[in-house]
């Protein structure tokens, strides 16, 4: 009978040896960094639990092919990184090849007065808060989940290349549209506000 | 001066430039502003903070899942087997190399034995097979010698030195003949081999070409002797030469 360890390898080795129980260990320890990254790139807790339970399932599912050598948590982390992709893809009104020049975000400057009932202080973070919100929603799945990748999990190149299944320039350059864009919107809409 | 692109600005921003681009930003004030301008929007764009998870977060995702997921209890048995049938293999296989093995070593044992009776048989009969084709060709080839000399016109010549000729190439084959049936152990071909050899050393070794009054004897001789015949009797008894082991004698060459 295999025992559980401490580590991922020796838990692994229990599970396949059919202690099922030590993927609880797993599931333990791996679950809030998911759900960390489920929610930026999801936006919100119910999608980011969903996707969670989703790519520990689909880890189970294929423990068999995991490669002793990679790291556990990274294995787990690109799952449900595409398993939030394939979430925020599949979102109705989501378009993949949506430009940045589309703009189906919601109007900025009406919204964000609507909003203005608190102190002065509270309404200028709510402000550049929702304006962030509607910058971000005008980048496509792909892009927003780079740039969250890049910019607020702080992967390198290459790891938001394998996190995303594409080569490394590709992820280089979907960074790099993404933040063209976010600029542009948020240019837009400060000068809305503004105005 | 080339200044830096946005993407050379976004990629020092993210700390995958060179430190040329460092550099360049320290000399190069436009270059500088725009990438002061970058990091200010990128600044806007906060760290989205994820809602607070307590410690048992994970218990309850697992205790969502645990009911879902199947065991892989299930391969256990599979590699028992698997080995099984592997040793199964592998043990099939070894008794059949050593089968193998052992057959061969009994065939390479029994066949000196083997082979030495059976080539002594396969020579014995050979030599035997050997010996009746050669023999039935002398004496087809004697017993039409003596039919031509029998009828031979001793007047005419023109018969005669091919006759001869025949003889001086038949003695040999004779004299080879006679040798090889000391081994058969057979008195009354070995009596007619004699008495044909007399009669072909006449023939042959008649000095110049064979006389009328030779050839009147030999017939006498053979009517009285009843050589024809007796080739006859032996050629009946000598069963026909197969084409396989056909050695025609040319002259003594067997």
């Amino acid at each position: 009978m295999c025992q559980m360890g401490e580590n991922d390898y020796t838990a692994i080795r229990a599970i396949l040896c059919g202690d099922k129980e030590a993927y609880g260990a797993l599931v333990v320890r791996h679950s809030q960094s998911l759900f960390r990254v489920a929610f930026r790139i999801t936006g919100n807790e119910a999608d980011a639990e969903e996707v969670v339970q989703e790519a520990f399932l689909r880890g189970y599912q294929k423990l068999v092919s995991f490669q002793s050598r990679s790291n556990f948590g990274t294995w787990i982390y690109r799952i449900a990184v595409r398993c939030a992709l394939d979430r925020v893809g599949s979102r109705p009104g989501e378009d993949s090849g949506r430009t940045a020049h589309e703009p189906d975000f919601p109007p900025n400057g009406a919204q964000i007065a609507d909003q203005a009932a608190g102190p002065e202080r509270l309404l200028l973070s709510r402000e550049i808060g929702d304006m962030q919100e509607t910058a971000m929603h005008s980048l496509t799945a792909i892009e927003r989940t780079a740039f969250v990748l890049r910019h607020m999990e702080g992967l390198t190149t290459d790891e938001i290349a394998s996190a995303l299944g594409i080569v490394p320039n590709a992820a280089k350059q979907t960074v790099f549209r993404a933040v063209q864009k976010l600029r542009s919107r948020l240019a837009a809409l400060r000068a809305n506000s503004h105005g | 001066m080339k200044h830096l692109n946005q993407e050379r600005l976004i990629e020092h921003h993210y700390g995958e430039s060179s430190a040329a681009v460092k550099r360049h930003l320290e000399a190069c004030g436009e270059c500088a502003r725009a990438y002061m301008a970058l990091e200010r929007d990128l600044a806007e764009v906060k760290v989205a903070e994820s809602p607070a998870r307590d410690g048992l977060y994970g218990e309850l995702v697992w205790r969502s899942l645990s009911n879902s997921l199947p065991t892989y209890a299930l391969r256990r048995p599979r590699w028992p087997v698997v080995w099984l049938w592997r040793g199964i293999a592998c043990a099939a296989a070894c008794v059949l190399l050593l089968g193998a093995f052992m057959a061969g070593r009994r065939w390479e044992q029994g066949r000196p034995a083997m082979t030495s009776m059976t080539l002594g048989k396969h020579d014995e009969r050979t030599k035997q097979k050997i010996v009746l084709v050669v023999l039935g060709d002398h004496l087809d080839r004697s017993e039409r010698l003596l039919v031509e000399l029998k009828h031979a016109d001793a007047s005419n010549t023109d018969t005669v030195l091919p006759m001869q000729q025949e003889a001086r190439s038949l003695l040999d084959a004779n004299r080879l003949c006679r040798q090889s049936v000391t081994q058969i152990d057979d008195p009354a071909l070995a009596n007619a081999l004699d008495h044909l050899g007399r009669v072909l050393s006449e023939l042959a070794n008649e000095p110049g070409e064979l006389s009328g009054s030779t050839i009147t004897r030999l017939q006498n001789e053979m009517n009285t002797d009843g050589l024809l015949f007796e080739v006859r009797v032996l050629r009946s008894r000598v069963p026909d030469p197969q084409p396989s082991g056909a050695i025609q004698p040319n002259g003594g060459a067997i």
